[in-house]
């Protein structure tokens, strides 16, 4: 019956009896309105399946939780950092699909079917990343609490961009914000990392 | 901010999209990226309608020009070859100074349209563009020239309508330019004011047909009709340019918000038009 896991259809919703879930009545007039073909998650948690640095793993959230807030509340995945929750300052990034996104602004249902990969599938005190590395040792953090969003979207931006200028990092970066003002280290950081990820040791 | 949402749908066309919209009271939001509806924070949406499975991210040639899906992302816009190759390519540069690499990977062409601001960096140049939009609602689908979409953007006629489609005429011969200028306090940033122009002159470096239009300094982008009518038919020179500039300033209705002055904006008008009408110029083959 369901073509994604988390998504069913309309014959299901009207059997789960979604007008004893809701007080508004408003969705009952809404599952009556979907077509037979769309695909309908909730109302109330559903189940899905995310495939988070390469493990799949599953978890049952309502529709409207968060791609942050189902890592760090219900896979206890903490790396990312929920800080603004608006979209703007960067310390949830992760990668889907290789690509930095935001990920306060990713629906977690939306994120099915992707590959997500968030700081601790990069990098660990044993073994760090070359971008990680590089942090540390152009001392490229203060507080610490921007420095996983900001490693994880350096690595995104240096898989793509291999051999950056220091404007072109400054460009790629630019969607992590830093209060601490540690952007000189982080650039110093991101170059020099591009230097030795091109070496091809950790990729 | 999701927090009042209880329904998400994930429509697998438009049609089922449109159906969705039509029976959420006005309570069901169309999402593609998200990245507006995160902030705005909407607390009367009940249900999200997501796009980005409904066939809806394509970029397409059309008869010399192109067609765009509502779902293709900035990314998307910004790397296309066809994109690239149309009108000197100012909708790709647009596309690329919209937000960060974490926002142009999910923000899309539709969004950056149907969220209405008047900042909104792909409207100058689509106005330039002479782009037409393609809204579809339970009656069925129907185009609208992009400033007459923005005009009723608003209205109870498009308030159930979905945006399907933006699409580009074929572009002018030779002998043409074209321009886009934004100014923001970061090179990411939301416009301060920004400027596109497109221009094409004959032989004699005459301009045939000229199109100003400004973002960010009216209640939506607008196209500087009196200062194009000024345009048309003179030579392409360094007055022509000044005066093009000057007039600008007379057809824009700035507002001073925590971004900047209404002076300021009405200043930087005149700023951005003549390095706009400098690179057209340039590109058109015409010695200042």
């Amino acid at each position: 019956m369901s073509s994604k896991k988390g998504f069913s259809r309309r014959g299901f919703l009207q059997g789960a009896g979604v007008g004893g879930v809701l007080g508004t009545g408003l969705l009952e007039r809404e599952a009556e309105a979907a077509p037979a073909g769309a695909a309908i998650a909730g109302p109330g948690a559903v189940p899905i399946t995310l495939t988070i640095n390469g493990k799949p793993v599953n978890l049952t959230v309502e529709p409207r939780v968060t791609l942050i807030d189902a890592l760090r509340d219900y896979v206890d995945l903490t790396g990312a950092k929920r800080v603004c929750d608006r979209g703007t300052c960067g310390a949830c990034t992760v990668l889907m699909n290789g690509k930095s996104v935001y990920s306060c602004s990713v629906l977690a249902i939306d994120a099915q079917g992707k590959s997500i990969e968030t700081i601790e599938g990069m990098t660990s005190p044993e073994k760090m990343h070359p971008v990680s590395q590089a942090f540390w040792e152009n001392d490229a953090q203060q507080c610490g609490y921007c420095t996983s969003g900001f490693v994880v979207a350096c690595k995104g931006f240096l898989d793509e961009h291999p051999n950056p200028t220091e404007e072109d990092v400054k460009h790629g970066l630019g969607g992590n914000l830093c209060r601490c003002g540690t952007y000189m280290g982080v650039r110093a950081a991101a170059l020099q990392a591009a230097k030795q990820m091109k070496g091809g040791k950790n990729g | 901010m999701f927090e009042r949402v209880e329904v998400f749908y994930r429509p697998a066309s438009v049609r089922e999209a449109v159906r969705l919209l039509a029976g959420g009271k006005g309570r069901a939001r169309i999402v593609a990226g998200g990245t507006d509806l995160v902030v705005d924070g909407d607390p009367t949406a009940r249900a999200l309608i997501d796009i980005t499975h409904s066939g809806l991210a394509y970029i397409r040639k059309q008869g010399g020009g192109c067609a765009i899906g509502a779902a293709t992302t900035m990314a998307e816009l910004e790397e296309s070859r066809t994109i690239l190759a149309l009108g000197g390519g100012i909708l790709a540069r647009a596309a690329a100074t919209c937000g960060s690499i974490q926002i142009r990977g999910v923000a899309t062409v539709g969004g950056n349209l149907a969220n209405g601001s008047p900042a909104a960096d792909l409207v100058t140049p689509l106005l330039v563009l002479d782009a037409v939009v393609v809204v579809a609602d339970a009656k069925g689908r129907r185009k609208l020239p992009i400033a007459e979409y923005l005009a009723a953007r608003g209205t109870k006629g498009l308030r159930q309508s979905l945006l399907v489609e933006v699409t580009a005429p074929r572009p002018l011969g030779r002998r043409c330019g074209w321009s886009f200028q934004k100014l923001g306090r970061t090179a990411l940033d939301i416009s301060v004011v920004n400027v596109a122009a497109g221009l094409q002159v004959d032989g004699a470096g005459r301009i045939q047909w000229a199109r100003v239009a400004l973002g960010a300094v009216a209640p939506t982008a607008i196209r500087a009709g009196a200062t194009e009518e000024n345009l048309q038919g003179r030579t392409l020179d360094a007055e022509a340019i000044a005066q093009a500039a000057e007039g600008v300033m007379r057809e824009v209705s700035p507002i001073s918000d925590v971004r900047a002055s209404a002076a300021y904006r009405r200043e930087m008008c005149r700023v951005l038009t003549r390095r706009a009408l400098e690179e057209c110029a340039a590109q058109a083959g015409c010695a200042l």
